[in-house]
């Protein structure tokens, strides 16, 4: 199976604090095409940053992030701008849209930017929506949406891109247990069906249940990984 | 619509009342300063008429050390041939030749230095309408023996009426002095009251007994069928006569001239310090309205929104918040000015009374050049757009990864 991201030697070390945080040590890792994974540890482990740092939003102090024969980690920072739009989807915990435009509008944007047409856009757009079951929902806002679905709106936005994998950092944790299940269902589902790279943080052991492979982090380390096979 | 647009231009109205305060003020700003500076234009663009129209005309003529020295025997002497001359210029609409002297006047209650412009009336009539500015009297009746025509100031500070005798005392050619009774057929008022004070219209013909056996004429004053075009008549004349002085209006008054450049740049400077508050509330509201959105940029940096595009987007959101403004200002200025303009504006009420004295109409008709609010529309896109700079500078400067954290 094809990798889609390898990391090599990765370490982070805050140093604008009192004492140098060592957020991430020598983490090396490699995830393949579907692959649906769970990135667990108590909090402060370093799940926050590992993301960051794969997802390009943040730089390690020493290591490789590799995703297709790129080493991001050294890449400037005006590329990645570019690179995260066109290879990587993200998730956030909440407030993943924009309040002004509709769910349509917000899946549209993305592709907006990467310059797609007009006509591919408002596909695509509907499809993906359709997708998290939201078909109903085109032309609501955000403030009119539950966090549920908003959740599933953000989920549609990252999938629209056609990303080379979704990372999502605690995507469940604002959300009751059947909005929780709802959204992971879906995610599940996107992987199995669509063959979608999935990466996740969260702490929440019920969501943990459904992850094909879990890796825990302690202390910024990779402390187990674990594969399990499931649906 | 384009998307960028459609999110600006909703992001303006997520804080409605913050935006609506912002428009208003630069609405407000811009119709202030319009409005403040059309009524300057205005008094200036009056008074400028005025001062050719009643006094100056567009062209005068003198023998070359009238200028130097104002006595009555520099004079034009071959006045007829000059008169000859004018009758058959195309180019002239009307003229006047004149005598002027400076003279004494005594009346029962005051004695003073005073101007006296001898006149033939119909020409004097036609080049500065003298006698439409009458307020009592008539125009050179010729009931009266020596008839004058005193300015409105004078007759009321030397308690002169219609049919009052004063003394007029001046030079004859030959430098003896003389004194004449005259009577005052009618007191005259223009928009200067120091032209008023100071001036006493006579008959040419009645002063040239006086100070010689026939007509002087010392000064001749012109007014061209088109002011714009008055360089070339100016160049045709001072060949034709070259014993002659001959200039145009903004030789004899540069003052008018300059005080035209002077007022664009004065109002300039006005506006510019309103444009300059403006942007302070500017850049309040495009602060806050970034620091409210961080957590929303960082998420739109993260998927991919480079600094480019934020930059712009905060620059768009800035631009069309002043162009709203610029287009309220604009529209507000435009409606009072369609209404003042034709209807005009009375500051007497507010005081202008003393804008008299400065030779300053009290009743304006506000007007301004296009140009001049062309000009101020792209200084207030300027003044938006610099100002737009620092806020969408702290946006692009955000962190995506700390800025999606924000609570
Ligand atoms: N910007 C930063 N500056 C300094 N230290 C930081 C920064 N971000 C994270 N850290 C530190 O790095 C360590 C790892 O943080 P991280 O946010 O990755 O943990 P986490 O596993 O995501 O925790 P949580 O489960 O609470 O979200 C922590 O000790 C944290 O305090
Ligand atoms: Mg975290």
């Amino acid at each position: 199976m094809k990798t889609v991201i390898k990391t090599n030697g990765l370490s982070k070390t805050y140093t604008n604090t009192a004492v140098p945080v060592h957020a991430l040590k020598n983490v090396t890792l490699e995830f393949k095409e579907g692959e649906f994974t769970a990135i667990v540890g108590p909090s402060g482990s370093g799940k926050t940053t590992f993301l960051n740092v794969i997802g390009g939003l943040d730089k390690p102090t020493e290591g490789h992030v590799v995703i297709d024969n790129v080493d991001i980690a050294t890449m400037k920072e005006s590329q990645l701008f570019d690179f995260r739009l066109r290879h990587i989807g993200f998730v956030f915990q909440a407030y993943n849209l924009i309040p002004v435009l509709t769910a349509m509008e917000n899946v549209s944007f993305i592709m907006l930017l990467q310059k797609q047409s007009k006509r591919e856009m408002e596909k695509r757009a509907k499809e993906m929506l359709e997708q998290v079951g939201l078909s109903d929902k085109l032309d609501i806002r955000p403030s009119q949406l539950s966090g549920g679905q908003q959740q599933r709106v953000a989920v549609a936005r990252a999938l629209a891109s056609k990303p080379n994998f979704v990372l999502a950092d605690e995507p469940t944790a604002n959300l009751d247990t059947e909005s929780a299940f709802n959204l992971l269902d879906i995610m599940a589902r996107l992987n199995r069906e669509e063959n979608i790279t999935l990466i996740f943080s969260t702490h929440d052991q019920r969501v943990i249940d459904r992850a094909r492979r879990v890796i825990t982090l302690v202390d910024g380390a990779v402390d187990k990984d674990e594969h399990f096979e499931r649906n | 619509m384009n998307m960028m647009l459609k999110i600006s231009w909703r992001n303006i109205w997520r804080n409605p009342k913050r935006s609506l305060v912002m428009v208003a003020a630069i609405t407000a700003g811009l119709w202030g300063g319009i409005s403040a500076a059309s009524l300057v234009f205005g008094l200036l663009e009056q008074r400028f008429q005025t001062s050719i129209e009643q006094h100056i005309s567009h062209l005068q003529i003198h023998h070359p050390d009238y200028l130097r020295d104002h006595v009555v025997e520099h004079r034009v002497e071959d006045w007829k041939a000059l008169q000859e001359y004018i009758d058959n210029d195309r180019a002239i609409k009307t003229y006047s030749m004149r005598t002027t002297l400076n003279g004494m006047f005594s009346s029962a209650h005051l004695t003073g230095g005073v101007h006296i412009i001898g006149v033939e009336p119909e020409h004097e009539a036609s080049t500065t309408r003298i006698n439409d500015n009458l307020t009592d009297g008539s125009y050179f009746s010729d009931a009266l023996r020596n008839p004058v025509l005193v300015g409105k100031q004078l007759a009321e500070k030397s308690k002169l009426q219609v049919g009052s005798r004063l003394v007029l005392t001046f030079q004859d050619t030959e430098g003896d002095l003389v004194s004449a009774a005259f009577r005052v057929a009618g007191i005259f008022q223009t928009a200067n009251k120091q032209f008023d004070e100071s001036h006493i219209y006579a008959l040419r013909s009645e002063l040239g007994h006086y100070i010689d056996s026939e007509v002087v004429v010392n000064e001749v004053a012109l007014l061209a069928m088109d002011i714009e075009q008055i360089n070339p008549v100016r160049e045709r004349y001072a060949e034709a006569f070259p014993g002659l002085t001959v200039r145009s209006w903004d030789e004899i008054a540069p003052d008018l001239y300059y005080m035209q450049g002077m007022a664009n740049l004065m109002m300039m400077i006005i506006l510019a310090i309103i444009l300059f508050a403006l942007a302070f509330g500017l850049v309040n509201t495009m602060l806050m309205a970034v620091f409210e959105r961080i957590r929303e940029l960082g998420v739109l940096m993260a998927i991919g929104m480079n600094k480019k595009r934020v930059f712009s987007m905060i620059m768009l959101e800035t631009s069309i918040l002043s162009l709203l403004g610029a287009a309220g200002g604009l529209l507000a200025s435009l409606f009072t000015l369609s209404i003042l303009g034709s209807r005009g504006l009375d500051l007497a009420a507010v005081g202008g009374d003393s804008l008299n004295e400065f030779g300053f109409p009290s009743f304006v008709y506000p007007t301004i050049e296009p140009s001049f609010i062309l000009m101020l529309m792209l200084m207030v896109v300027a003044t938006a757009l610099i100002t737009a700079v620092y806020p969408a500078l702290k946006a692009i400067r955000l962190h995506p990864a700390e800025a999606v954290k924000e609570e």
